[in-house]
């Protein structure tokens, strides 16, 4: 039998109550529902101006003054000669009174947060009312940055493009990014089709040269073997083994270049020094064999051709058709189309039995696969019972054959 | 001295329905071989057919096979193996090693556990274990290293949480945790971008995941079953406005702190809701 019950609380259960008060008391507070926690308001703040949410406090005690007159900011009674008073805001409590508004219970180490005017333990008012950070998921303390709608600890608000804090130097929304002021140039340089030169920092108006992944002036170099002074035909070649990756890549000159025999990008018309793919009778850097629809790398996964192009599964079975649940293949026939898949004529069958199936035949589903009616029949009672009392809850979708 | 006569009519009519369909089906060199339904309890029934190495298809479904020999994986061609509806309690470990192996079908068995190493299969693209006995560390440590997996049907058992190794499975596009015992699911079912088909049916979730929010769990060809388990109101709320609006609302940062305090309060999870004990699996 299906157990459908929902049993849980109205107020979900925060922190430890073992009183029954609490918990009324919390209901009233905060209206009964859940959602009010959620639309505690923050007031968004500049990234210039941190806000600190709840201040961190430490009891202060009084201790040589007149007692005449006083009285407990809580219950109102006075205070004994020796008794120790507790001080906060020009508020005087008995120590005994002064505890936290959440859990009435005296404050750890004397250390509470005012929020609204109440004072929490610190463990409450993190429950309660402490932002969560956008990143690490863990409550924020302290100096809150609010920014691109959310909230972060001022160390977890980073550059998204080179990982820079930015909480104290600021940052610029580009196209729903947070980016520190030099990547924002950066795309912004990318924008007008140019780069920022690596060593220079300027932008790069005239051809730039690529240089172990960063965009350079060519000025900046000279051809490792003859020594000229450097263009944007300039080639970056691996040709040392021994070193890492990166250390290999030496520049030459064109002419220097054409010397030494290297197969070139159908795509990009520049050497391969790397991996070569060979597909489509052309030769291709490893990053630019993409799909002729969304343009991302094949990446030595699987690619589809036709009329002389590349597909990525994806796209070619969007373009030119489905692919077959069992045997994976674009279906070039006929296709079957049932329970959020598609079948091949051959292997549109019974998911049990394997016997061929047919517009005509009848079949039944178990978690979308297809069963035939003999093989339903021979499901064990008990699952056939669960599966029709499933089905009986389960909204039907018009066209399943059933 | 009278001898009683010797027949010498070919014992044919005698012979089971098993040994005459692997008769015909070695004449014609059939590489499709359907012995669903065939009363066969054991291998020696079947004899030569761990030689038959050209067949690509085993279909012995709706039989009551109790041991797999080691020696199938003889059957070096083989891309669909189905044994749904046996009395399947251990595999051998050899069977990991079929080097074509595509299709696995071990729906309705006895299965309380899986070999070690079982994950090594080199090319399985749909793992079907469907009402079986298999719990949490049924699962040998290599499970989740099954790139090629494409359908995983884990229904109608009893696992109480999925691992965080979930990940792995980058071209999972169907995982069926129909009518087990799950408690909670971990973040990282949110890098299966490629899932279409994801049931939940019948478990013990109260809250989902923000990541899962991360899927496309709402779009045309998606599919999303979540009845029967016992939602909090914020999800129950979005749920009954539909998929999209339960998907949106996963990525929002209201759902984010109510997720992060509910996990840092963890209330115990509600009790298991499907009768099993019922299960033919159970027999022993
Ligand atoms: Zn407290
Ligand atoms: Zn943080
Ligand atoms: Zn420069
Ligand atoms: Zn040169
Ligand atoms: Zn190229
Ligand atoms: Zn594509
Ligand atoms: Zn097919
Ligand atoms: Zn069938």
């Amino acid at each position: 039998m299906w157990n459908i019950k929902d049993k849980s609380p109205d107020v979900p259960v925060m922190g430890d109550f073992k009183d029954g008060k609490l918990f009324l008391r919390r209901k009233h507070q905060h209206d009964g529902s859940y959602k009010k926690f959620e639309d505690i308001d923050y007031s968004p703040v500049e990234i210039s101006k941190p806000e600190v949410v709840g201040e961190k406090n430490v009891t202060k005690w009084i201790t040589n003054m007149s007692r005449d007159n006083m009285a407990c900011a809580r219950c109102g009674d006075g205070f004994g000669a020796q008794e120790k008073i507790v001080n906060s805001t020009g508020q005087l409590w008995h120590q005994q009174c002064f505890v936290c508004a959440q859990c009435f219970q005296e404050f750890p180490n004397g250390i509470f947060y005012e929020y609204d005017g109440r004072k929490y333990c610190e463990h409450d008012f993190q429950v309660l009312f402490a932002p969560c950070c956008n990143k690490c998921n863990s409550f924020i303390i302290g100096r809150v940055i609010k920014a691109m709608n959310a909230s972060w600890h001022p160390e977890h608000f980073l550059c998204q493009m080179c990982d820079m804090e930015l909480a104290e130097t600021g940052f610029i929304k580009n196209g729903g990014r947070a980016l520190c002021h030099e990547c924002n140039a950066k795309i912004k340089a990318q924008g007008l089709g140019k780069y920022v030169c690596h060593k220079c920092h300027s932008l790069i108006d005239d051809q730039p040269l690529k240089f172990r992944g960063e965009m350079y002036h060519p000025y900046h170099f000279n051809c490792t073997a003859c020594g000229v002074e450097l263009d944007g035909n300039a080639r970056e070649v691996r040709n040392r083994s021994g070193f890492a990756k990166n250390d290999m890549n030496e520049l030459y000159c064109l002419r220097c270049h054409d010397k030494m025999g290297i197969p070139i990008c159908g795509a990009c018309r520049r050497p391969i020094e790397e991996r070569v793919v060979t597909a489509l009778g052309k030769h291709w850097h490893v990053e630019h064999f993409v799909c002729a629809k969304c343009e991302k790398p094949f990446l030595g996964h699987r690619h589809y051709e036709k009329k002389g192009l590349a597909y990525c599964e994806t796209h070619y079975h969007q373009l030119f058709g489905n692919l077959c649940h069992v045997c994976n293949q674009v279906i070039g026939g006929d296709v079957f189309t049932a329970l959020n898949k598609a079948w091949c004529v051959h292997h549109f069958a019974c998911s049990v039995c394997d016997q061929k199936m047919n517009q005509k035949t009848k079949f039944y589903e178990c978690d979308l696969k297809p069963v035939c009616k003999k093989c339903y029949e021979k499901f064990p009672n008990e699952l056939r019972r669960r599966l029709r009392r499933q089905h009986e809850a389960t909204p039907k979708k018009a066209g399943t054959p059933v | 001295m009278n001898q009683a006569p010797v027949s010498c009519i070919p014992t044919q009519s005698k012979m089971s329905k098993a040994k005459k369909v692997l008769e015909e089906s070695r004449e014609i060199q059939n590489p499709e071989l359907d012995l669903a339904d065939k009363n066969v309890s054991t291998f020696e029934e079947m004899p030569g057919l761990l030689n038959m190495t050209y067949v690509t298809r085993l279909t012995l479904s709706h039989n009551k096979i109790k041991v797999v020999p080691p020696g199938l994986a003889n059957l070096i061609n083989l891309e669909i193996l189905n044994f749904s509806n046996n009395q399947i309690e251990e595999l051998p470990l050899s069977l990991s090693s079929m080097p074509k192996l595509r299709i696995l079908n071990l729906s309705i068995n006895r299965l309380f556990t899986l070999p070690r190493g079982f994950g090594a299969f080199p090319a399985l693209e749909v793992l079907d274990l469907t009402y079986n006995n298999l719990k949490d560390d049924s699962l040998p440590g290599n499970f989740f290293m099954m790139e090629t997996l494409r359908a995983l049907y884990l229904g109608d058992n009893d696992f109480e949480h999925l691992p965080a190794d979930i990940k792995n499975l980058k071209n999972l596009q169907i995982l069926v945790l129909r009518e087990n015992d799950i408690v909670e699911l971990p973040s990282e079912i949110g890098e299966l971008t490629r899932l279409r088909e994801l049931h939940l049916q019948g478990n013990r979730l109260t809250i989902l995941p923000p990541e899962l929010g991360n899927l496309d769990m709402a779009s045309q060809k998606a599919v999303f079953k979540f009845e029967g388990n016992e939602w909090v109101e914020q999800i129950k709320d979005q749920l009954q406005l539909g998929v999209s609006h339960l998907m949106d609302y996963l990525k929002s940062d209201t759902y984010r702190m109510l997720y992060k305090r509910y996990i840092t309060n963890k209330p115990p999870p509600p009790p298991p809701c499907v009768d099993k004990s019922k299960k033919i699996s159970r027999i022993r």
